[in-house]
C-alpha cells in the first residue's frame, strides 16, 4: 500500500469540492467588525449560539466543516498508523503501542464521521453542500510521525474539542437532543486523542530536546491556521472560544493554552487588516 | 465596487457590478423578474446586495401597498452564493432566497398582513414561521428547496418535538393564511 498521501490524491466522490487555505484567505468578504464604533452600534455577538439571527444556517456549515474535519482526520491517523516502520520512536519509526492507539483513532474517526453525515442528513444538509477545506489533513502529511503528533493530535484534535464544546452547547440551548448528546461524546473521544498526542510526544522525545522542540514549533504554526483567521478567540468577534478546561483534561499546559489564545487574537488582527487593505484595493468602505 | 444599477424591466440591482464576489447583476435581475412574474407581481423591485459581508441575512420592504409600490429587497451575498464555490453565484440558491422575500412582500400588499413588523423587528421565532410559510410555497411553485432545512430552523425557534413539527407542516403546506394566522399556526 502506498506511503506518505499527497493532499491533491484524497478520495472523494463528485459530491465534494475541495479548496485550501490560500483560497478561502483571498475572499474579502468578511462579517467582522471593522470600526470600532459600529461594533458597538450593531452589537451582536459572532458567537454561535442559537440567538444568531443566521444560527441554524451558521451550525450547518459548521457541522459540515466537522463532518469532512472527521474524514481528514480518519484519513491522518490512519496514514500515521501505515506510514513509518515499527521501531523504538527514533530516526521515522514509530513504537507499536503509538501505531495501536492511530489504529484506534483511526476507529473512532469512523465513527465521527458516521456520526456527523447523520446529524449534516438531520439539520437539513447534504453531504458536500460546502466546500471541503483540506487544511486539516495537510497538518497530517509531515515526514516526521512526532510532527504529525504535534499537528494532528494536538492542533487538529485540539481544534476539534473547541468546536465540540460550542456545538455541544448549541444543542443544550437549542434543545436539540441529538446535537447535544452526539457532541458529547466525540468530545470525550477526542480529549482522548489529544491526550495520546500529549503522552507520545513526550515520550518518544523524552530524550530528544530538540526534536521536541521542533515538534511543539510545528504545532503552533498548526494552532495559529486553525484559527482560521479569528474565528476561534476569546473576542466577541469569534464564533468560537478555546475550551479551557477540556484542553487541560487533555494534557494541555495553562503556558499552552495561554499561548494558543494568543496567537488567535494575532489571527483576528491580521484577518482584519488584511480585509481592510483589500476593501482599500476595491475602493470599497467598510460597512457603517 | 460600483453604486449604479443595473435594470431588467421593472428590476433594478445594486451593485451594477461586483468586486467582491464573481456575481453578474444582470443575473439576479434576470432571476427576480422571473420570480416576479411566477408570483404574480408587477411591482418595480429593487435588489441592493452587501457584498461585504459572507453572510446571509434577506430583508424586504415595500413604499407603499398598492401594485405599484416599490419593492426593496436586501440581500447578503451568502444568500447567492454557492456553497460549494465561495464567492461565486448559485441560481438555484438566489432562487430561494430572493423567492421566500418576494413572497414576504406580497403577503404584505395584503391588508391582513398589515399588522406584521418590518422585517427587522421580526422577532426571531416570527422570522422562522413567516420563512416556513414562504418557503412551502415556493417549493409547490417548483422552487428548489430542502424541506430538512427549513425543518430544522423551525425546531431551532420553536423546540424539538412533534407538536413543533406538526405546526410545521401545517405552515409548509398552507396558502392564502393571514399573519395573525401565521403567528397562530406556528404557536399552536
Amino acid at each position: 500500500m502506498r506511503q506518505f498521501f499527497p493532499v491533491e490524491d484524497l478520495a472523494r466522490d463528485e459530491r465534494f469540492v475541495q479548496t485550501n487555505m490560500a483560497e478561502r484567505m483571498k475572499d474579502g468578504r468578511t462579517a467582522l467588525e471593522l470600526k470600532e464604533s459600529s461594533a458597538k452600534s450593531r452589537g451582536a455577538s459572532k458567537r454561535l449560539t442559537p440567538d444568531r439571527h443566521d444560527a441554524s444556517d451558521a451550525a450547518r456549515g459548521l457541522m459540515h466543516g466537522i463532518m469532512v474535519g472527521e474524514i481528514q482526520a480518519l484519513e491522518g491517523a490512519g496514514r500515521t498508523a501505515h506510514d513509518f516502520a515499527t521501531g523504538d520512536g527514533t530516526s521515522d519509526t514509530v513504537p507499536f503501542e503509538l501505531k495501536l492507539d492511530m489504529a484506534r483513532q483511526a476507529w473512532d474517526e469512523a465513527r465521527h464521521v458516521e456520526i456527523s453525515a447523520k446529524l449534516s442528513d438531520w439539520m437539513g444538509t447534504e453531504l458536500g453542500e460546502f466546500a471541503e477545506n483540506t487544511v486539516l489533513f495537510e497538518a497530517a502529511c509531515s515526514n516526521d510521525p512526532i510532527l504529525r503528533l504535534a499537528g494532528v493530535n494536538r492542533a487538529l484534535e485540539g481544534l476539534a474539542i473547541d468546536v465540540f464544546t460550542q456545538m455541544k452547547e448549541f444543542g443544550d440551548i437549542a434543545g436539540d437532543p441529538y446535537l447535544e448528546f452526539c457532541e458529547d461524546w466525540m468530545l470525550a473521544d477526542e480529549v482522548t486523542h489529544v491526550k495520546m498526542g500529549s503522552d507520545w510526544l513526550r515520550k518518544v522525545t523524552a530524550n530528544d530536546p530538540d526534536r521536541r522542540s521542533k515538534a511543539l514549533e510545528f504545532q503552533q504554526v498548526v494552532d495559529k491556521l486553525f484559527s482560521f483567521g479569528g474565528a476561534r478567540g476569546e473576542s466577541e468577534e469569534s464564533s468560537f472560544s478555546l475550551a479551557t478546561r477540556f484542553r487541560e483534561l487533555a494534557g494541555f499546559t495553562d503556558d499552552e493554552v495561554k499561548t494558543i489564545s494568543e496567537m488567535d487574537a494575532e489571527a483576528l488582527a491580521e484577518r482584519r487588516a488584511q480585509v481592510l487593505a483589500y476593501r482599500e484595493k476595491v475602493g470599497a468602505d467598510a460597512p457603517a | 465596487m460600483s453604486d449604479t444599477t443595473t435594470e431588467t424591466p421593472n428590476v433594478t440591482v445594486s451593485p451594477a457590478e461586483f468586486s467582491f464576489v464573481k456575481y453578474e447583476a444582470d443575473e439576479i435581475a434576470t432571476i427576480v423578474a422571473e420570480l416576479a412574474a411566477m408570483l404574480g407581481m408587477s411591482n418595480p423591485i429593487h435588489v441592493i446586495v452587501d457584498e461585504t459581508t459572507p453572510l446571509a441575512k434577506l430583508s424586504e420592504e415595500l413604499d407603499g401597498s398598492s401594485s405599484g409600490a416599490t419593492v426593496t429587497l436586501h440581500a447578503e451575498s451568502g444568500a447567492l452564493e454557492d456553497r460549494k464555490h465561495p464567492m461565486s453565484f448559485s441560481p438555484e440558491n438566489a432562487r430561494e432566497s430572493l423567492g421566500r422575500i418576494l413572497l414576504r412582500s406580497r403577503d404584505r400588499l395584503r391588508p391582513d398582513f398589515a399588522d406584521a413588523p418590518c422585517d427587522l423587528d421580526l422577532t426571531l421565532a416570527e422570522n422562522a414561521a413567516w420563512d416556513t410559510y414562504c418557503v412551502g410555497r415556493l417549493a409547490r411553485l417548483g422552487v428548489t428547496t430542502n424541506q430538512q432545512r427549513w425543518r430544522y430552523n423551525h425546531r431551532n425557534r420553536f423546540g424539538f418535538g412533534d407538536r413543533v413539527d406538526t405546526a410545521f407542516d401545517a405552515l409548509w403546506g398552507a396558502d392564502e393564511l393571514s399573519w395573525p394566522e401565521v403567528v397562530a399556526t406556528a404557536s399552536a
